[in-house]
């Protein structure tokens, strides 16, 4: 039974003198994974950093609008943003390991919230990187620096040093990017296995993949959502004549 | 055969190599040329201190030198030794990198992270100010604002001691703190560069797993730009080791075990205040106390930064 994880009542977002989301809404359900899609500077990456209040740090950034997650309006005052967080993760478009040992790497969300015991850490350590399918590649050299794994690894890391921190979202800049076909293939194998546990979203340029791992997709184009719906209707059935365009591969 | 104008023109890919080598041979020629200045430098004034600071090393001998406290070069019988002057540098520059650093790296984070851009408009040309006054002016700044708050001190502190030497507040601990204001902006400037240029990812991967501002600063930012802050530092306790005009304002110049209230020398003020009216041997172990120096900042260089910046990769 598929339950709305995150509702969004009309989010704007205005930057300078820049509308760059307008009136955006849309329900995302729990465990399952939704991918946002469009050409380049339609927004759907913007919109992401949204969900766990990213853009909080960008300077002339103003939001309104209402993002519900689990029914508490995350933009309200009372929100604490690291208690946000650590309930919605975010994997980035370049890995981004921090310059020390892959445990520590996986080790740092935890540390953060106040985890000290070497026993706990161990363990939070080790199911995180076998939640991230990683475990079996670096389990003999933990110690190591995380900046000497390939790319690919590199983001799988990164991806276990979000769950780390057990989130309940996962949020997905374009991750794979960076990456090269097979790190790529390995990456969707293991997006399409997190929904077990976890809501994911996606945002990606590569329509295929969004075809292939999604279940709901959005079509943003312009800061406005022009399409949602389950993936299978949008990529067969298409009812908006700019989404059909676009996934045909007429422009963007 | 053509030159590069021509083929570029003509759009052939033929041209007079002859001359092109020249052109190129000559720019790395020249290149070298400098490189090979510097080098030169560093090896003259390395092999100027060997040659001058030795022979005294042969005369009065390794271990007066460098195991027996008595420094009386105009005595009757001079004695040589050295061992408190080199402990005071030491000390000296340690107390001050201790104080001195901390600050230095908090002021960065500062610059860097906290403070508005008017807050940091502001505070920024003040630090540069800081950094382009002479040393001297540190001194004499040293002098009247510092050493009579230091008397006062001492005279509290050592009220009924017998056998304190009051120094009027010309002391280590006078010179250690003119010492840490000084290397400040060193410190400051380097590390806040190396802030400034860590990348956004490096943050946002840590506010993006719930850290806080300052976690994400302390555990993120600064591990990140740890390489730049080593520099700064290291150049800091270069810079704290070789002062000598402002201290020998302050630290009062006897050559005594470093203790905070003690009148002292460096192995920079001893050559300052001493080489005016030295000859023979004891000129000679003013070249001496300057290779000690000399070989002490080429330790700090080459050593400090290898221990420091080890541990950055890995665990």
């Amino acid at each position: 039974m598929e339950t709305d994880k995150i509702l969004v009542q009309s989010l704007n977002l205005r930057y300078g003198t820049k509308h760059a989301l307008k009136h955006v809404s849309m329900k995302i359900s729990g465990r399952s994974v939704t991918a946002f899609i469009g050409p380049s500077g339609c927004g759907k990456s913007t919109f992401l950093r949204c969900l766990n209040r990213m853009n909080d740090h960008i300077e002339g950034v103003r939001i309104d609008g209402k993002v519900l997650l689990d029914g508490e309006d995350i933009y309200d005052r009372r929100v604490d943003t690291t208690l946000l967080r650590k309930k919605v993760g975010m994997v980035f478009q370049q890995p981004n390991p921090f310059p020390m040992s892959i445990y520590d790497n996986i080790a740092y969300g935890p540390r953060l919230h106040g985890i000290k015991s070497k026993q706990e850490l161990d363990g939070i350590v080790e199911e995180a990187l076998k939640g991230a399918a990683i475990h079996e590649e670096v389990k003999d050299r933990l110690k190591k620096s995380a900046l000497d794994l390939s790319g690919g690894q590199q983001q799988r890391l990164c991806i276990a040093r979000a769950l780390a921190v057990h989130p309940e979202v996962l949020l997905m800049d374009e991750p794979t990017s960076a990456l090269d076909p097979v790190s790529t293939m390995k990456v969707e194998e293991l997006v399409k296995g997190l929904k077990e546990k976890y809501t994911v979203i996606i945002v990606t340029h590569n329509m295929q993949q969004a075809a292939r791992v999604s279940d709901h997709t959005a079509f943003f184009l312009e800061g406005e959502v022009v399409e949602f719906g389950p993936a299978g209707s949008i990529f067969s059935r298409p009812k908006d004549r700019r989404t059909e365009d676009y996934i045909m591969g007429r422009f963007g | 055969m053509k030159s590069q104008a021509e083929a570029f023109l003509t759009n052939s890919i033929y041209i007079n190599r002859k001359r092109k080598a020249v052109v190129e041979r000559a720019a790395q020629t020249i290149f070298s040329f400098c490189a090979l200045f510097s080098i030169l430098a560093v090896a003259s004034i390395a092999l100027y201190m060997v040659l001058n600071g030795t022979p005294a090393i042969f005369q009065v001998g390794l271990k007066e030198i460098f195991f027996t406290t008595a420094w009386e070069p105009t005595a009757a019988e001079p004695k040589y030794g050295i061992l408190y002057v080199i402990l005071t540098s030491i000390v000296g520059t340690a107390l001050a990198v201790l104080i001195g650093v901390p600050i230095g790296i908090l002021t960065a984070v500062f610059l860097a992270e906290v403070a508005g851009k008017k807050t940091a408009a502001v505070v920024k040309p003040a630090l540069e100010l800081l950094a382009g006054i002479p040393s001297v002016i540190y001194g004499l700044l040293g002098l009247r604002l510092l050493m009579p708050i230091m008397y006062k001190l001492e005279l509290a502190l050592f009220r009924d001691s017998e056998t304190h030497r009051f120094t009027g507040g010309a002391n280590l601990l006078s010179a250690t703190l003119v010492l840490a204001v000084m290397i400040l902006p060193t410190v400051i400037n380097i590390s806040e560069v190396s802030i400034r240029a860590v990348p956004l990812s490096m943050k946002e991967a840590s506010l993006a797993l719930g850290g806080s501002r300052i976690q994400t600063i302390f555990r993120s930012v600064l591990l990140t730009a740890k390489p730049g802050i080593v520099t700064g530092v290291v150049l800091g306790v270069g810079r704290a080791m070789g002062e000598a005009m402002a201290i020998t304002l302050v630290s009062g110049g006897s050559v005594n075990m470093p203790m905070p209230f003690c009148s002292v020398r460096f192995l920079t003020t001893a050559i300052v205040s001493e080489m005016g009216y030295s000859s023979g041997v004891h000129r000679q172990m003013l070249f001496t106390i300057g290779l000690v120096l000399f070989i002490f900042i080429m330790f700090i260089n080459l050593i400090l930064t290898k221990i420091l910046k080890g541990g950055t990769k890995g665990a």
